[in-house]
């Protein structure tokens, strides 16, 4: 019990670090969300001046910092600036949307490079293991963009698939089957970029840890009583080498906001990927800021339940 | 053992390419030939229109047919593949500068072996020379990260207690944290007179400093573990100095990590200057870089028209490609050392 | 005077007034209140039915006409409000709306205008001369500070708006104003009965972001809201009040359903076109134009090269007065950028031919003034069009002092090696290609040019703050074809008067001239005078080169080949502007997969 409330109040604090930090450095770099009314000709210096006092960029950076904290307190996380209502809300809906794609993508990957990684370990160095190694790493060197323009062609070009978006533009939200069928084809496309792009380092580590594992006294003691097969892998390979990958996969929940964030914007997925490209470029400094502490949370959250699975199942941790 | 000598041979040729990239390539990466956009590579010709089997190797010189979108050759002139030819001035370290290339054609024929860019710009010879930014670029990096990463994850396992958790803590805060407002930042405060590739391997050092909380976790977990193994804790019996244990038996254990970490880090930093590119924060033009020339492949209309802008992409895998197998044979004797 | 401009114009573009409608056995089951005066467009015979749909680049940021101050939200917002007076897109000249008639007073200071009666609003409220007053009065509201607000503001003071009674308003300017009906264009008229509290309550610019409920939205456009969803699309629906009828008298619009998606970027938007997702492409680049003509025949696309834009890209250089600042090496460069003739040389040396051909594939001008071959009204076409000669760009050096070293470095009087940087916005990745032949055409110049592609913001920062920059390219226009759109540019004192920004007084004596004759147009009245004026200002910037003009893209879009009554125009809002005339050409067709 102790250990977990120790971790919690070290999340707080590294939640507190990462939001001043974050803070500051848009603060410290160039250029402001209502630069672009300055450029329009239309616009009026005054006018401009009115929007940022109107929006509380004049306040000094500690003033709005506190402002911010105290936003945060009510569960709004700040105003964006481009449109007007509260960064909770707007994070909340397009999160939803990220999750729809990344969780089962995520699931899909471990699926994947568990069984295959094992294998791959207890066949190390023949001629299947030698190409999906060098597979993998072929698709690591790829940008995840790239990845996703190519697939989209791919679409266009046979017909078989939406090319981007999560509805039909014609889909009726009241018939819930067809909706889900219609959001189940759409998703299909980003859904294979990202396990592409995902897959590659997961694949490797279950690999890396698995030869690790199947190189440890207990193994080789296991098999030289006889134990062969998937019960060797099962029993005694998997639980070896569960530590790192217990880590990694706390590691993986931080992908499950960040990974697809490229892919989306090419493919017109609405999750968080095509605000935060949008409000970047465009310095809504509420929303980045809003959207880093989510992805902080969703980092320190694996990170702690992680730990909690450590800790629950390695009693070397519990010291 | 032998695909040991295999993986290290090709790694070595890969980077002497890289190296002599201004004698390997025919042309100088930024000139432009404007009649000539998005040209297909030449085809590499022995027997001519009439028939008949030249022993040297010739190219036709291509032009835009009509409306521009396609290239047709002009068979009357043929331009045999020259060596060792006279070309553009190039300099492969500073002081050594020469204009001997390893091969070429006459002008106004062009040698294009991966084609041409929008500008006309021969693609294989800004491959060679984007390569030898990137990896340059792609090493600096990795090597801020990892010697930041190694010190601190050496210092957080070894020493323990409060400064552990200190340093464990910062490393949370520094994979969360959005650096590239710090980059905004940093290139705000640049000149603009500074040379462009002198800008961005700067820009590349600052992102793999803060890059360095990953590998420190790495390092951390296998001090921690050699710290406690049986001959260092005899080691400490016997009255050694921390310096040395640490020298001598923990830091040992730690190369198998970072040489993994570095195989793993140089294909990911190059990566990641598709994206500094594309806000502003990559190499300018004209100068040519891996992660620019992929951005350009980015666009649709390049991925879907021209084929062999496709180039970069290949360079990129086979460096990746090479130093994940590093990696895997680091390893390998790694584990063998180990046992 | 007035009033017979206003016949010609109704009868150049069909809008025929009408008092009352004779409700005919043809007219459809829409509800016609009498006395309603509704616009005939005459042009416009079309099927109804169907769902058009439309891909965006970006999400819009609202849906509050007093707000908009992006391209997303403007095209939305466009299509569901209404304006008094009208720029036709086609013609580019103004024509009646919301208002059918009006008068100017012989000071050109006043205008009463007639608005047409028994109009309602898409939620069927009463539309009268109240809503124009609460228009104008939240439009000018400083507390607002909406965007549109400064366009209002002639000759220093916000124009008045008074009511005379139900269905006449007086508008009065505090001074003369070349083409104040264009003032009116684009100005959506809000419903006073669903944002008047919010006025008082000093909370209207927190209203009708775009998570506003379909039923508290109203306007006077072609469609009306029906669902928003957040990161995805935008549906409007046909508003059944809308204020125009076809020939047959049918109430437009004819398609029931207008759809926008939106898409993250130009790739997306194109990609969704091509797989027949979305019916209207709107702008495009001319790469993208060029691979979607080679699916032209067989995807069914109607695709459309509208010629010359309206807007200009130019090279200009850091001329700001930088007393005041810490920056002596680009205060030292600025020896060379302020002298005329170096500015003329590097324009010479400039191959836009190049730029035409290799940025914009060919679909584009070259320009030498800053109004490009797409406004027919305003260019000065005498102006001098030297073409690309490097030997003339080095004789005006030499005659200006400067010289060749052995190496081929142009060296200055001083015996300064001539070195800059061009930055450039590395979003906008035409401009920073203009600025890479750019570089390589002052290569032959000897000139040691640098292209620094910089993240937007950053750049604005360095042109508009901090002045820390030796040139860059950049690009104005594309809003209206008329003068007074210029004002901020040219005026010594103007935001957009990039290369000296806050001139007290004008710096140079061709300033001044330009001051003048800026000043001096917008208060004259007569059309032909005013162009004389502005063909000077032309022909004195094309002199002195403050901006290095660069070429002009053609504006490029395209539909399906299915939709009748596209006319796509080279203003902004290029292809939904008479979207309530569009229609399906087959019968039962709509997006809808």
């Amino acid at each position: 019990m102790r250990f977990v409330l120790s971790r919690l109040g070290y999340s707080a604090l590294v939640l507190l670090s990462v939001s001043v930090l974050t803070f500051a450095l848009l603060e410290l770099s160039p250029g402001e969300f209502f630069d672009d009314l300055k450029v329009d000709g239309r616009v009026g210096s005054g006018t401009v001046e009115a929007l940022r006092e109107q929006a509380g960029l004049t306040d000094s950076a500690v003033t709005r910092y506190v402002k911010w904290m105290g936003s945060v307190a009510r569960g709004e996380f700040g105003i964006s600036l481009a449109r007007r209502s509260p960064v909770g809300s707007l994070l909340w809906e397009r999160t939803r949307n990220t999750l729809m794609l990344t969780a089962p993508a995520m699931l899909v990957c471990w699926m994947i490079a568990l069984p295959l990684g094992l294998w791959m370990a207890r066949h190390r160095g023949r001629l299947a293991d030698r190409i999906l190694s060098t597979g993998s790493s072929t698709m690591l060197a790829l940008p995840d963009l790239l990845v996703a323009l190519a697939l989209l062609l791919l679409a266009l070009r046979t017909g078989l698939f939406p090319a981007g978006g999560m509805h039909s533009a014609g889909i009726d939200s009241q018939r819930a089957l067809d909706t889900l069928r219609d959001v189940a084809i759409h998703a299909f496309l980003p859904f294979c970029a990202l396990v592409i792009v995902l897959l590659p380092p997961v694949l490797r580590h279950v690999r890396a840890s698995a030869i690790e594992a199947i190189d440890a006294p207990a193994v080789r003691a296991a098999r030289g009583h006889g134990i062969r097969g998937w019960r060797l892998t099962l029993r005694y390979i998997l639980p070896l080498s569960a530590n790192p990958l217990i880590s990694l996969a706390g590691l993986s929940c931080a992908a499950l906001v960040s990974a697809s964030l490229m892919i989306e914007v090419v493919m017109s997925w609405p999750g968080l990927g095509p605000l935060l490209v949008e409000s970047l470029l465009a310095k809504d400094v509420p929303v980045v800021l809003g959207a880093s502490m989510l992805a902080t949370i969703v980092l320190v959250g694996g990170n702690l339940l992680a730990d909690l699975a450590l800790f629950a199942i390695d009693p070397r941790v519990r010291t | 053992m032998k695909r040991a000598v295999t993986v290290v041979s090709v790694l070595v040729g890969l980077h002497l390419l890289i190296l002599l990239a201004g004698f390997v390539a025919p042309y100088d990466p930024t000139t432009q030939v404007r009649t000539l956009p998005f040209a297909p590579p030449s085809r590499i010709h022995f027997v001519d229109a009439a028939g008949i089997f030249h022993l040297r190797p010739f190219v036709y010189a291509s032009a835009p047919d009509g409306a521009g979108d396609y290239y047709v050759e002009d068979m009357s002139v043929r331009y045999p593949v020259r060596f060792f030819t006279r070309g553009a001035r190039y300099s492969i370290v500073p002081g050594i500068e020469s204009d001997v290339h390893v091969a070429g054609v006459d002008a106004p024929g062009r040698l294009t072996l991966a084609g041409t860019d929008g500008y006309g710009r021969d693609v294989f010879s800004r491959v060679l020379h984007g390569a030898r930014v990137s990896v340059t670029a792609g090493l600096l990096a990795t090597l801020c990260a990892l010697f930041v990463g190694t010190v601190l994850g050496t210092l957080a396992g070894f020493t323990g207690g409060v400064v552990d958790r200190i340093v464990m803590r910062a490393a949370d805060v520094f994979m969360a944290v959005p650096w590239l407002y710090l980059l905004f930042a940093v290139r705000a405060a640049l000149p603009l007179h500074l040379d462009t590739r002198a800008a961005f391997l700067l820009l590349v050092a600052v992102l793999g400093v803060v890059g360095w909380a990953r590998p420190s976790r790495l390092v951390r977990g296998i001090v921690l573990s050699a710290k406690e193994r049986a001959y260092v804790r005899v080691a400490e019996g016997f009255g050694a100095s921390p310096l040395y244990v640490l020298r001598r038996h923990v830091l040992p254990h730690t190369y198998g990590v970072v040489l993994t970490q570095a195989g793993l880090l140089v294909p990911q930093f190059i990566l990641a200057e598709v994206t500094l590119s594309f806000l502003g924060l990559g190499i300018g033009e004209p100068e040519a870089s891996l992660g620019s020339m992929l951005g350009t492949l980015q666009q649709y209309h390049v991925l879907a028209s021209y084929w062999w802008m496709f180039a970069p992409a290949i360079a990129l895998v086979a460096v990746a490609a090479g130093y994940h197998a590093l990696t895997s044979l680091a390893h390998d004797r790694a584990r063998l050392v180990a046992s | 005077m007035a009033q017979r401009l206003m016949r010609l114009i109704g009868t150049m573009f069909g809008a025929l007034l009408v008092s009352v409608l004779p409700l005919t056995a043809a007219a459809p089951a829409a509800l016609f209140t009498p006395g309603e005066e509704l616009q005939v467009e005459r042009a416009a015979t079309g099927r109804p039915g169907g769902r058009l749909v439309v891909a965006l680049r970006a999400e819009p940021r609202t849906l509050n006409p007093l707000l908009v101050a992006d391209a997303p939200s403007r095209e939305v917002v466009g299509r569901m409000t209404g304006d008094l007076i009208h720029i036709n897109r086609l013609s580019q000249a103004i024509e009646p709306a919301l208002a059918s008639a009006w008068t100017r007073s012989k000071d050109g200071r006043e205008y009463t205008l007639t608005l047409r009666k028994g109009l309602r609003f898409s939620d069927g409220h009463p539309f009268d001369a109240d809503d124009v007053v609460f228009t104008f009065q939240a439009l000018l509201d400083a507390r607002v500070a909406s965007p549109q607000r400064d366009l209002l503001i002639v000759g220093g003071k916000p124009i008045d708006v008074k009511k005379v009674d139900e269905y006449h308003v007086r508008v009065s300017l505090a001074g003369p104003y070349a083409a104040a009906e264009r003032l009116f264009d684009s100005v959506a008229i809000l419903p006073r009965h669903l944002l008047e509290r919010a006025f008082m309550e000093g909370t209207l610019q927190e209203a009708w972001t775009t998570q506003v409920a379909a039923g508290a939205i109203a306007g006077l456009g072609p469609y009306r809201l029906k669902e928003y969803v957040a990161g995805q699309r935008l549906v409007l629906e046909r508003n059944p009040y809308y204020w125009k009828v076809d020939a047959n008298t049918r109430r437009l619009p004819y398609i029931d359903e207008l759809v926008f998606l939106f898409t993250g970027n130009e790739d997306a938007q194109v990609i969704r076109f091509q797989s027949g997702e979305s019916d209207v492409l709107g702008r495009v680049g001319a790469d993208n134009f060029n691979l979607l003509m080679k699916d032209q025949t067989s995807r069914r696309f109607q695709l459309a090269d509208l010629g010359p834009s309206l807007e200009y890209n130019f090279l200009f250089f850091n001329l700001n007065d930088l007393s005041g600042k810490n920056l002596p090496q680009v205060a030292a460069r600025q020896r060379w950028f302020t002298d005329v003739h170096f500015r003329r040389a590097v324009s010479l040396a400039i191959d836009r031919d190049a730029i035409v051909r290799l940025v914009f594939k060919g679909r584009g001008v070259p320009l030498w003034g800053n109004v490009t071959p797409g406004n027919r009204l305003w260019q000065n076409t005498s102006l001098p069009r030297p073409a690309r000669s490097v030997a003339d760009a080095r004789a005006v050096l030499k005659t200006a002092g400067y010289s060749w070293r052995s190496d081929g470095a142009l060296v200055d009087r001083q015996g300064q090696k001539v070195e800059f940087t061009i930055a450039t916005s590395a979003t906008s990745a035409q401009r920073t290609e203009m600025a890479t032949l750019i570089q390589a055409d002052l290569k032959e110049l000897g000139m040691d040019v640098r292209v620094v592609p910089l993240e937007f913001r950053a750049l604005l920062d360095r042109i508009l703050d901090t002045f820390d920059y030796d040139a860059s390219v950049q690009g104005f226009g594309g809003g209206d074809a008329d003068p007074n759109g210029e004002m901020n540019v040219w005026l010594s004192r103007g935001t957009n008067h990039y290369w000296r920004l806050g001139q007290k007084q004008p710096a140079t004596p061709w300033e001044a001239e330009i001051d003048r004759l800026m000043q001096q147009q917008l208060v004259t009245l007569d059309i032909p005078e005013r162009k004389r004026l502005y063909d000077r200002v032309q022909m004195i910037i094309a002199e002195n080169v403050p901006f290095i003009f660069l070429a002009t893209p053609h504006v490029l879009v395209g539909a399906r080949a299915d939709l009748g009554n596209f006319q796509p125009s080279v203003l902004d809002h290029y292809t939904l502007w008479n979207v309530e005339q569009l229609y399906f050409k087959s019968q039962g067709r709509s997006n809808g997969r």
